[in-house]
C-alpha cells in the first residue's frame, strides 16, 4: 500500500468522512435490500415450505397461492378423495380479510385449515397455541407487533368476534401477513360452504407422485396437481417475478450512486493534487504506480465504508424491526460477503473512471 | 552506477524550438549548440521569457526540438521511447524547482523514499538510503517533518537531496534560488557546486540570479531564445555573496 495513497486521503478528513459515509450508506442500502429480499422470500413461501404434503391440488391454470385465484369445489374434493392412491385430503381456504380493532381496519391473508388434521396451519408458533374453535385466530408476529395485538386480545372480522390465541412466525409476506382460523369459519366468512383454494393431498404411494398427479388431472376436471417441490418452486418463482425487478433496480441505483460518489472524490483528489501528480511523473513515476495508487485509494475508501456499513447495519435493522415489524429482514453471511465483493468491484470501476483524469496532467506543468 | 552516468549527459546541436498558434510562429530557442560535460556547473542567465526553462525541459527530454538534435547520454532524444524517457528521469536525472514542489502529504523522509522507489532501489532499503541522504545534507532532524513545517531554505535543501537521491548524473535546476533569501540561496548553490565538484555530477541551472555566476564553470546569457554571450566580464555578480555567507557554508562542512 502506497503511503501517498493513504496520506492524500487523510489530508482532507471531512471530505474523506463524507465520502466514506456516502459509500457506507450505499452499502447499507444494498445490504438492506438483499436482506429484505431474503426475509420476504423466506416469509412468502415459508407457509408452503413448512406445510409439507405429497401433492397440492389447485384450480386448473393456478400455479401458486401468492398471486392469482383458485377455487376447488366440494365435488372436486370428493372425487379426489375417492381415488385409489389418495390417503387423505385437507382443504385450505385463503382469503383476504379485514381485521377490525379500535375502529381501524387491517388486511390479513386469512388461512382457513382443517384443525383436526392440522395441515395448512401456521409453520411455527412464537407464542400461544393453535386455533381450536371457530372464534379463535392466530396472527402473524410482525402484524401483531405493528398493530399492538397480543394473546387474549379480541378483534372483529366483519361482524365476527375473534380471540387471538396464538402468534405465528414465518408468515410475513411483506405486503401482507398470514392469519389462521378454522376452515369452517373461513368458509362461513366467504359464504360458500365446501369451497377451498387448494387441497393438500396425502397419498398411499409416494414413489409414484407424478403418476397420481396425472391421474388426478385426468379424472377430476378443472384441477391441477403439483408435487410439493414443484408447487414450492412455483411460489418462489412468482414471488421473485414480482419483487426481484424492483429490488434489482433500487440496488443498481445504489451501486451507481456509490460509483459516482467515489469517482467524484477520486477525480477531485487527482485534480486538486495535479501538481503532486505532475511532480511524481517528472521524477519518474510509472503510469502503473500512479494508477495503482488511485485504485488503492478507491479500495481503502470502499473497505472503510463496508466496515462502517456493517457496524451500522445491525443496529439499523433492529430499529427498523421496532418501527416497522412487517419489514422482514434476514441477513446471511453469504449475502454480506456478496455485497462487499460487489462494492469492491464497483470501487475498482470508480478508480478506473478517475484514472482517466491522469491523462489531463502533464509533466511540463511543474515548470510553469 | 548507471552506465549512462559515465557519459557526457547532454549535447544540443543547432537546436531551435518554436510554437505555432493561429499561423504565427513563436521562437523559444534559436540555433543553440552546446555540450554539458561531466562534473560541470552550467548557468543559463536571462530574463523571464528568454527560453531558459524551455532549454531545461528540452535537456530533460520532456519536449522535442523543432529543428536540430538533442542528445541525452550520447543518444538522440527522439530515439528514446516514452518508457525509456521515464526510466531516464527516474534513474539519471534530478530536478530542482523554484517552488521546491515537495509532496506536501509526505514527510521529508518519504519524499526521498518515493524517488528511490522510482529509481528501482529495493523497497526495504529505501529507508536507510533516505536517512543517509538526509545526513549527507545535514537535515536528518527534518526526516519526520512535513514540508509545510519547513523553512524555505530547508525545503530547498530537501529538494536538492531529492534531486540526487536516485544518484542522478545530471541535475536540472529551474530558478533554485528564486524563492530563497540571500543566505539560503547561497547555501543551496554551494551544495550544488559541491555536488558537481566532489561527486562529478553535471548541474544545469536556469536563473536570473547573478550571484550564482561566481559558482558556475560556464555561464550562458540567453535573450529571446538565443545565446548572446558566454561569461563576459559584465556577468560579474552585482552583489556577490558576502564573506559571512561563505563562512556559514564552510561551517556547515
Amino acid at each position: 500500500m502506497e503511503v501517498y495513497a493513504i496520506r492524500t486521503l487523510r489530508s482532507q478528513p471531512l471530505r474523506l468522512a463524507m465520502t466514506v459515509g456516502g459509500v457506507a450508506l450505499c452499502v447499507i442500502l444494498m445490504l438492506f435490500l438483499i436482506s429484505v429480499y431474503k426475509g420476504v422470500a423466506d416469509g412468502s413461501v415459508e407457509y408452503v415450505r413448512h406445510n409439507h404434503t405429497d401433492l397440492w391440488v389447485l384450480q386448473c391454470n393456478a400455479t401458486n397461492i401468492l398471486r392469482g385465484s383458485s377455487f376447488v369445489t366440494a365435488s372436486q374434493e370428493k372425487s379426489i378423495r375417492e381415488l385409489p392412491d389418495v390417503k387423505s385430503v385437507s382443504p385450505v381456504l385463503l382469503v383476504l380479510a379485514s381485521v377490525q380493532k379500535d375502529g381501524k381496519e387491517k388486511t390479513v391473508f386469512l388461512t382457513g385449515y382443517d384443525i383436526t388434521k392440522g395441515s395448512g396451519g401456521p409453520p411455527q408458533l412464537a407464542l400461544g397455541r393453535h386455533v381450536q374453535r371457530d372464534d379463535e385466530i392466530v396472527l402473524d408476529r410482525s402484524f401483531a407487533a405493528k398493530f399492538g395485538f397480543d394473546i387474549g386480545d379480541v378483534l372483529h372480522i366483519q361482524e365476527h368476534r375473534m380471540k387471538v390465541v396464538g402468534i405465528s412466525r414465518g408468515t410475513n409476506a411483506f405486503v401482507i401477513q398470514y392469519a389462521f382460523a378454522t376452515l369452517r369459519f373461513t368458509r362461513k366468512l366467504v359464504g360458500f360452504p365446501g369451497i377451498a383454494t387448494c387441497l393438500m393431498v396425502e397419498t398411499n404411494n409416494r414413489e409414484s407422485l407424478g403418476k397420481i398427479a396425472q391421474q388426478i388431472k385426468e379424472k377430476v376436471r378443472g384441477v391441477e396437481a403439483y408435487t410439493h417441490e414443484a408447487f414450492l418452486k412455483n411460489n418462489i418463482r412468482e414471488m421473485e417475478s414480482g419483487f426481484l425487478p424492483l429490488l434489482y433496480t433500487v440496488a443498481a441505483i445504489g451501486g451507481v450512486v456509490l460509483t459516482v460518489i467515489l469517482s467524484l472524490l477520486l477525480s477531485v483528489n487527482i485534480l486538486e493534487r495535479r501538481k503532486d501528480f505532475s511532480v511524481l511523473k517528472t521524477l519518474g513515476a510509472t503510469g502503473l504506480f500512479l494508477k495503482k495508487m488511485i485504485i488503492e485509494q478507491a479500495l481503502l475508501i470502499s473497505s472503510g465504508a463496508s466496515l462502517t456499513a456493517l457496524f451500522l447495519f445491525f443496529p439499523l435493522v433492529h430499529v427498523i424491526g421496532i418501527l416497522s415489524p412487517e419489514v422482514s429482514v434476514k441477513a446471511t453471511i453469504v449475502h454480506i460477503i456478496g455485497v462487499i465483493f460487489v462494492v469492491q468491484v464497483m470501487s475498482f470501476f470508480s478508480a478506473l473512471i478517475s484514472i482517466q483524469k491522469l491523462r489531463q496532467i502533464y509533466i511540463l506543468e511543474v515548470f510553469r | 552506477m548507471n552506465v549512462l552516468n559515465q557519459k557526457n549527459p547532454v549535447r544540443l546541436s543547432d537546436v531551435t524550438k518554436y510554437f505555432e498558434s493561429g499561423g504565427n510562429r513563436t521562437y523559444a530557442l534559436k540555433n543553440i549548440s552546446l555540450e554539458v560535460g561531466r562534473g560541470e556547473l552550467i548557468l543559463f542567465l536571462g530574463p523571464s521569457g528568454s527560453g531558459k526553462t524551455t532549454l531545461l525541459t528540452m535537456m530533460a527530454g520532456l519536449i522535442k526540438p523543432s529543428k536540430g538534435s538533442v542528445f541525452l547520454f550520447n543518444r538522440k532524444v527522439d530515439t528514446y521511447s516514452p518508457k525509456e524517457l521515464q526510466k531516464l528521469r527516474a534513474c539519471s536525472l534530478g530536478f530542482i524547482f523554484q517552488t521546491f514542489l515537495l509532496i506536501d502529504s509526505l514527510t521529508v523522509l518519504e519524499n526521498l523514499r518515493v524517488v528511490l522507489r522510482f529509481s528501482g532501489y529495493p523497497r526495504k532499503e529505501t529507508n536507510q538510503k533516505a536517512i543517509r541522504l538526509l545526513q549527507q545534507f545535514h537535515i536528518e532532524e527534518l526526516a519526520g517533518k512535513f514540508p509545510v513545517c519547513l523553512s524555505q531554505g530547508e525545503k530547498q535543501r530537501v529538494a536538492v537531496a531529492r534531486a540526487v537521491a536516485n544518484d542522478a548524473s545530471l541535475i536540472l535546476a529551474d530558478e533554485p534560488t528564486g524563492s530563497l533569501e540571500s543566505k539560503q540561496g547561497f547555501e543551496v548553490i554551494s551544495l550544488l557546486k559541491k555536488l558537481s565538484e566532489t561527486e562529478d555530477k553535471s548541474v544545469v541551472i536556469a536563473s536570473h540570479d547573478l550571484r550564482i555566476v561566481e559558482f558556475a564553470d560556464r555561464v550562458f546569457r540567453l535573450e529571446d531564445g538565443s545565446i548572446r554571450g558566454n561569461r563576459p566580464a559584465s556577468f560579474r555578480p552585482l552583489k556577490p555573496y558576502s564573506a559571512s555567507e561563505h563562512q556559514i557554508f564552510a561551517g556547515n562542512g
